[in-house]
């Protein structure tokens, strides 16, 4: 019990400081995440507390995630009516996007010459943790490996997605949400919200369609990746 | 203090939505995640005008002010996968890097493209 509202306590205190380094020098390497779980994981580490003694802390840090989520409709609602105006260009670039995740991925993991079952695991490292534990389960993979890479690609996203997107000169606020959301998921999403909110509101549609999109077409990507 | 109450009470509401989106996903047997299915049916209802923006926009906000919070203690289970990403080390990082970098131009570049046609 002591161990677990340490844990509460250690996480807490990462979110809080670095979240406020963050809102005060706005550098990209100061990601909440990335950074914040560094160093809960360092804390752990230097203690000598085993991530199974984590476990309990995070299903109650994570408890209000659901919910979280199911406001994502607020922002949605907000902006409406860009998103029924921009529906063509939101659906095509979305899907472009999560069959392009999936190949690259797939096809990359197969020419290394991993397992079949890693394969499987890494094609839908770009959406939310529960659509890619069903995706895996479905197509023979290892849940929890599936899951490993959607944090994995999550907390890449939202550390270099938004220094990428300048850097290609991608502007649109609308582009940049569905480009992080498509991409790494709720993480995207939640540095896309930090960006603004059309961006969140964009970006938490793109989490929506891109679930919905590698669901659909994860069964074209096991047939041309050879993995049935 | 009214305030609290009120956030609590719009908290109590979406928690509703998720659990009884969850467990419609379970009844149904669909391959979709509960929370997916959650935000869809909040926004149906939002545009439908049963629920009304008054009735979350507080703990809507609140939370999604804090979203990036909840993938902090989900990020510190990488540490248990330290051993395959070890094993297979360079191929599952060029896998991952590429397969975000590729998707997340061609998204943002399209779509810009797209809106700017739109617009002109």
């Amino acid at each position: 019990m002591s161990t677990t509202l340490l844990c509460i306590g250690l996480t807490l205190a990462a979110y809080a400081g670095v979240r406020a380094l963050y809102l005060r020098y706005r550098h990209p390497l100061l990601n909440v995440v990335a950074l914040g779980a560094g160093l809960v994981i360092a804390a752990l580490l230097a203690l000598h507390i085993p991530y199974a003694d984590y476990v309990p802390a995070q299903k109650i840090m994570t408890a209000l995630l659901g919910p979280a989520t199911v406001g994502l409709a607020v922002p949605l609602y907000r902006y409406r009516s860009l998103l029924l105006r921009a529906a063509p260009a939101i659906l095509g670039s979305v899907a472009l996007g999560a069959v392009l995740a999936m190949l690259s991925a797939g096809g990359i993991a197969k020419l290394g010459g991993l397992p079949q079952d890693v394969v499987v695991s890494i094609l839908p490292k770009g959406v939310s943790i529960p659509f890619a534990v069903e995706i895996a389960q479905i197509y023979h993979g290892i849940p929890a490996l599936a899951a490993a890479f959607v944090v994995a690609t999550g907390t890449l996203g939202s550390l270099f997605g938004g220094w990428l997107l300048t850097l290609a000169r991608v502007r649109d606020p609308m582009a940049r949400g569905l480009a992080l959301g498509t991409v790494s998921h709720g993480q995207g999403t939640a540095t896309a919200l930090m960006e603004g909110e059309q961006q969140g509101a964009m970006a938490g549609l793109a989490m929506i369609l891109a679930g919905i999109c590698t669901a659909g077409f994860a069964p074209l990507a096991v047939l041309l990746l050879g993995l049935g | 203090m009214t305030q609290t109450l009120k956030a609590l009470g719009q908290l109590a509401l979406l928690w509703a939505i998720y659990l009884g989106s969850t467990w419609l996903v379970g009844f149904l047997g669909l391959p979709i995640p509960g929370n997916v299915v959650g935000v869809v049916l909040l926004f149906s209802l939002l545009c439908l005008g049963v629920v009304k923006l008054e009735y979350v926009e507080l703990a809507a906000d609140l939370l999604l002010k804090h979203l990036v919070f909840f993938f902090v203690p989900i990020a510190v289970g990488l540490m248990e996968w330290g051993g395959v990403f070890r094993e297979y080390g360079l191929t599952l990082a060029l896998a991952i890097v590429l397969s975000a970098v590729l998707p997340l131009l061609a998204v943002g570049g399209l779509t810009q493209l797209l809106n700017a046609r739109r617009r002109a």
